[in-house]
């Protein structure tokens, strides 16, 4: 499909397009068989879920009302704090005494060079900024649309005024 | 305790010393966080462990759980991570389709109520195995954002954040199922 209404009818399907956004959807649908194909797709496979609605199991449910029973009565909720602080300064040992005993990484070791982790932070930021060029039309798009319904309540409540 | 309490008065009341709120707290989120659970794994065994390790988690350290964000959104953060943990530990991703896989059953097969419900109904049983196999069908990332949406009832927007990505990254992969969906039932589906 490349009518380029694909996540408009994402915002549409799922309740989030502001008033603008739904007419203008609303009017594509008419003339878009394949739009009327996704949306039925989307309401058919949202039912499957639904149908298919189940529970946890009753032990795994008394299992975590016990740990709950058990923690408020040994009032570990209120002693985290001072775990917390104890682990802390446990940390803080261990840490320094890291830095103070000058053992560097064994230098055979080639992924403890940097080279590996470093390809693979080059790696990920060419992904992450090919996504997020991806996504900036839909961005500004759902922004406009965002600010297209704030304007248009804006002058239904200054006509209400007049 | 008047179960229109909020999720944070319930938290405020579970650290002074009530086991019963995290019991109402759990009643409120439990379903919608073992299914989200048992569609992304596909084993009910599974999805108990993890379902577990979620509420565990906060009864153990309510404190995690910032006031200032939705409780139901921690939730889902919590369960995803602890999936994703689940599948590190399995070497895969490991998910069956909801009818099982010939040895393995499925989520279908442990639903809780023996009625179905009446979307259920409206959906005759070969397109439901149709719905089964296309869903299957969807990246992990789709999948992802696809059941989140559902289970969780957060907005695009809430689900970005949680996921660390632009809404258009959301939006774009709900776009791309929703294609796939439309292609894999083609036909099979009215209007």
């Amino acid at each position: 499909m490349n009518c380029g209404y694909g996540e408009k009818l994402i915002l549409y399907f799922y309740g989030e397009a502001g008033e603008g956004l739904k007419a203008g959807v609303e009017d594509h649908l008419a003339g878009c068989a394949a739009c009327r194909g996704e949306l039925a797709a989307l309401k058919a496979a949202e039912g499957r879920l639904s149908a298919r609605a189940s529970m946890p199991s009753a032990a795994a449910v008394e299992a975590v009302m016990r740990a709950a029973r058990a923690a408020v009565s040994r009032g570990s909720i209120f002693s985290y704090w001072g775990e917390a602080l104890l682990c802390g300064a446990l940390s803080s040992l261990m840490i320094a005494g890291f830095i103070f005993s000058g053992r560097g990484a064994p230098a055979d070791l080639a992924w403890n060079s940097g080279v590996d982790s470093g390809l693979d932070s080059v790696e990920y930021s060419i992904y992450q900024a090919q996504s997020d060029m991806a996504s900036v039309s839909t961005d500004w798009e759902y922004n406009c649309s965002a600010l297209e319904d704030e304007s248009l309540r804006l002058a239904k409540r200054l006509g209400a005024k007049a | 305790m008047p179960e229109e309490l909020s999720d944070s008065e319930l938290i405020a009341a579970f650290k002074g010393g009530d086991a019963e709120a995290l019991g109402l707290l759990m009643e409120r989120h439990k379903a919608a966080v073992y299914g989200y659970l048992l569609s992304l794994t596909g084993r009910p065994d599974a999805a108990d462990d993890l379902f577990q390790e979620v509420f565990l988690k906060l009864v153990k350290n309510p404190s995690a759980y910032g006031e200032r964000e939705k409780l139901k959104a921690w939730l889902f953060t919590v369960a995803r991570n602890a999936a994703m943990d689940h599948f590190r530990r399995q070497g895969s991703r490991g998910e069956v389709s909801l009818d099982g896989d010939g040895e393995r059953p499925g989520p279908a097969d442990f639903a809780a109520s023996p009625d179905p419900g009446p979307e259920e109904a409206a959906l005759n049983k070969a397109l439901g195995k149709k719905l089964d196999d296309a869903l299957a069908l969807l990246s992990p990332e789709q999948r992802e954002v696809f059941f989140l949406r559902h289970y969780s009832g957060l907005s695009f927007k809430e689900i970005a954040g949680m996921l660390s990505v632009p809404i258009g990254t959301v939006l774009a992969r709900m776009s791309r199922a929703a294609a796939l969906l439309r292609k894999e039932l083609g036909k099979d589906l009215a209007g």
